[in-house]
């Protein structure tokens, strides 16, 4: 998006705004009532203790917690960009983990647990989807040529192949392949199973990708290299293929991204991976919860760091394309 | 012609399942490699969990030890999920299932029991405030099942075990909606949010709930047993010889008490017979 | 017409080409000699870039016989960038490539094309920049100049391949006027180096200057051919007279 030159008044500096959104902010905290936890014992010394304030003690509460939010949000109005991106992130996630403080999770298992899970889980998750996520770029590339081919053959192969693995749920595919390859005679285990379902399926998704990738390559291009002797193959290596790659890596990260959680799909035919030791840690002494959301926080953590690797890769041949 | 009838041929050979062993072919090959790979669940503590240093625990996993060390072989544990492992037509990827697995008929047809080694009492579990005294009286309300289970199927008064020594039982509870579940963990989870918030109850393995109420779950067990289910070893049709040898280690097992021993260890009962 | 064909490089009989129902090429009959330099031009849509564009099959024709150096130009041919490789091509958009330098534009084909290794590559590629007189600028990118250079580079670039003829297909159409000379200047120079060139344009200076044969197209066919004295001064069909006036009128 570009940006207008002009620039407008903030919504948050217009005094209506300011008191619609504090009215709403009332309202939603006096139906959620707070005059019972933390906020409702600061203002004891107003209305008395939290079990003695009833409707003040929640007219109260409900009244400072509208003030802090919106005198918060007319705060952060005044910060440049930068920083005003920098405080809704650290207050979003301090709400964020104040939610999952209310859950009185034992640091002390999580503590105990957390090794295993990384060394084990991760380690088998990350090595899944690497693999899967290779496979599939070059399921891509030979589906995405195929796809734009003349050739009635390929075509054909080609579109059957990602109408089938784009229709069909992923889970449903892990299963098809695990269960139904022995019946032709291939027995194979779970993780080259699993690695064959997330490559077939993401492989179909990222032939669309190159696809678009390829097609947007104007004439200009093509009949350039062909001009000058280009058989098809170096072509497409040396001159198409380069200018898709800046077009297709934003949307292929997404991919890997997406990858990454799919990958706890594989989990059902018993690959002992992230998800299925956060479902399994916990089990004996119900300590699910502390598991699940650990391994929600690992997965998260992950994802940001393949986007920063995303916008690298991005940055990087946006300079070398259109300086 | 001969183009199309190679291309029967083919399509025929491809529908027939491909995985029938032939006898002792399996147990041949557990000898040979000296170790017998054994599907099992972690999600099921008592029976099978990973416990603190992250390796496998359990009364299904100790008596499966137990039957390989008889065997004379190592064991592997591998961890597919449920509703694979009762599939049937395992291919060899791995031999056994000690996985408190009821003998079904349904089962029967694509799997082979060649030994019951324990016995335990499915019961109801309610809310701590739930009203309810006796199973009918969760007649008409949402009431829980892990699924695939036998506690799933005498939900839905379609259970038939066929197994020897097992008690006859008749259905008391006529649900009026069946909840089902990964595991019932996942059911205790429900049930801890309030009487008939998510279920008004649940069915499991007795067991599963004295462990949920040692761990704090405000849930208590309703009335008596609704059915007895025999636990059985599990192997794929097939290899009757490795079946007879396993019958033979359970049976040594229950013998010299090793099995009671196990029973009471992790359970504080004598499960190894009906009643 | 046309001089007593001694050694035609390029020779088209009855050439027809269609799109869908539209006649785009109406029995086209051209000779074209060993060093020849060939003007085409007419109104647009008359024909003439797609003529072009034929030779070096980027256009399939459906009808006719059409022979380069020897080889005959047909749907099956087998080796059709054997042909590319000796056939050089300037557009009208230039057609660089632009993630690469210009002195990598340069030796892609010749390095993955004809297998030249870099250094051979590199060398004859700063040759053919100074040539076109832009050497400075071989490590820049397509984007960094301006359309004059760009034309040039494209014209180095085919050049690299060492062709034996060179298609133009209208080479200053896209240019800002101001650069449209640099262009021309460097056609001209390699005119004069006795190259055999077949070029789409207007520039009816440059026409005059070197060319052999000028041949006027409209709706498909070739109206009228001749040398460019003649041509420019005694246009005999009504048509050429027509298109002359508009395009010398300014």
């Amino acid at each position: 998006m570009y940006q207008d030159t002009v620039v407008e008044d903030k919504l948050l500096h217009k005094p209506a705004f300011l008191a619609g959104l504090f009215a709403i902010a009332f309202i939603v905290a006096y139906y959620m009532d707070f005059s019972q936890g933390l906020i409702g014992h600061l203002l004891s010394p107003v209305h008395g203790t939290p079990e003695e304030s009833g409707v003040l003690g929640r007219f109260n509460s409900a009244f400072f917690v509208a003030l802090l939010f919106t005198l918060n949000l007319f705060a952060i109005s005044f910060l440049p960009f930068r920083q005003q991106v920098l405080v809704v992130w650290l207050e979003l996630l301090a709400l964020f983990l104040g939610f999952f403080f209310t859950f009185d999770l034992s640091m002390e298992f999580i503590q105990k647990k957390i090794w295993f899970m990384i060394s084990k889980g991760l380690a088998t998750t990350l090595y899944i989807s690497a693999i899967s996520i290779t496979i599939a770029t070059v399921l891509a590339l030979i589906g995405a040529v195929a796809k734009l081919s003349s050739n009635g053959f390929a075509y054909g192969i080609a579109s059957f192949y990602t109408s089938f693995f784009r229709g069909v749920p992923l889970l449903m595919q892990v299963y098809l392949i695990y269960l139904g390859m022995p019946q032709m005679g291939f027995v194979i285990d779970a993780v080259p199973a699993g690695i064959l379902a997330l490559s077939l399926c993401y492989g179909a998704y990222m032939t669309e990708i190159f696809r678009a990738g390829i097609q947007s390559i104007g004439q200009g291009q093509w009949e350039g290299a062909r001009a000058l002797g280009f058989g098809f193959g170096q072509m497409m290596r040396r001159i198409i293929l380069p200018q898709s790659i800046p077009l297709i890596i934003p949307p292929t990260g997404n991919q890997f991204i997406a990858m990454l959680k799919d990958s706890t799909l594989v989990s059902t035919i018993g690959v002992i991976e992230l998800m299925f030791l956060a479902r399994t840690l916990g089990n004996k002494t119900f300590n699910h919860m502390e598991m699940l959301i650990t391994a929600a926080l690992i997965y998260w953590l992950l994802s940001i760091v393949l986007e920063v690797i995303q916008s690298r890769i991005e940055r990087h041949y946006k300079q070398s394309t259109s300086r | 012609m001969k183009h199309l009838s190679k291309l029967l041929v083919a399509s025929a050979f491809l529908a027939a399942p491909l995985s029938t062993a032939f006898a002792g072919e399996t147990l041949d090959r557990i000898m040979d490699a000296g170790s017998i790979k054994v599907s099992t669940d972690p999600n099921w503590p008592p029976q099978s969990f990973l416990n603190d240093d992250n390796d496998f625990d359990g009364f299904d996993v100790d008596v499966a030890r137990e039957i390989a060390k008889r065997m004379g072989v190592e064991v592997e544990f591998v961890t597919p999920s449920w509703d694979i492992i009762t599939a049937g037509n395992w291919n060899g990827r791995w031999d056994m299932s000690v996985g408190s697995m009821t003998p079904t008929k349904e089962r029967a047809k694509v799997l082979s029991f060649p030994a019951v080694y324990y016995y335990t009492p499915a019961s109801f579990a309610v809310h701590n405030d739930s009203t309810a005294t006796k199973l009918s009286d969760l007649d008409g309300k949402v009431v829980g099942a892990s699924t695939a289970s036998t506690f799933d199927l005498y939900l839905r008064h379609d259970l038939t075990i066929d197994a020897e020594g097992a008690p006859a039982f008749e259905y008391q509870v006529k649900a009026g909606e069946i909840k089902n579940f990964e595991s019932s963990t996942v059911g205790f989870d429900d049930l801890r949010l309030g009487d008939g918030v998510r279920l008004s109850g649940m069915v499991t393995s007795l067991p599963s709930i004295m462990e949920a109420i040692a761990n704090d779950y405000p849930v208590k067990v309703l009335g008596e047993p609704a059915f007895y289910e025999p636990l059985s070893v599990a192997i794929d049709l097939g290899d009757d010889e490795l079946g007879a040898k396993i019958a033979d280690a359970v049976a040594a097992m229950r013998e010299d008490g090793t099995l009671k021993a196990m029973s009471e260890k992790w359970y504080g009962v004598d499960y190894t017979s009906a009643n | 017409m046309s001089n007593t064909a001694t050694n035609p490089i390029i020779e088209i009989k009855d050439l027809n080409k269609w799109y869908g129902d539209f006649h785009a090429l109406t029995d086209i009959n051209l000779s074209v000699n060993l060093g020849e330099r060939i003007v085409i031009c007419g109104p647009s849509g008359s024909g003439k870039s797609t003529l072009i564009r034929c030779i070096n099959r980027l256009e399939a024709h459906q009808k006719g016989l059409l022979q380069v150096d020897g080889i005959e130009v047909h749907d099956r041919m087998k080796n059709v960038e054997k042909l590319r490789a000796d056939v050089g091509m300037v557009f009208q958009h230039f057609n660089l490539f632009p993630h690469m330098t210009i002195l990598d534009n340069c030796t892609a084909a010749p390095r993955y094309v004809l297998g030249q290794d870099q250094q051979t590559a590199e060398a004859k590629a700063m040759e053919l920049l100074e040539r076109v007189k832009i050497p400075q600028q071989a490590n820049k990118f397509p984007s960094q100049l301006s359309g004059g250079q760009q034309q040039r580079v494209a014209i180095a670039r085919s050049l690299c391949m060492d062709p034996s003829i060179m298609l133009f297909d209208e080479p200053t159409s896209a240019l800002d006027p101001e650069m449209v000379s640099e262009v021309l200047d460097t056609m001209v120079d390699l005119a004069q180096s006795g190259m055999t060139m077949l070029g789409v344009t207007h520039e009816m200076g440059f026409a005059r200057k070197v060319a052999d044969r000028v041949i006027f197209m409209d709706e498909g066919k070739i109206v009228e051919e001749n040398d460019p004295e003649t041509f420019f001064t005694k246009p005999k069909h009504p048509r050429t007279i027509d298109f002359l006036s508009q395009i010398l009128q300014h």
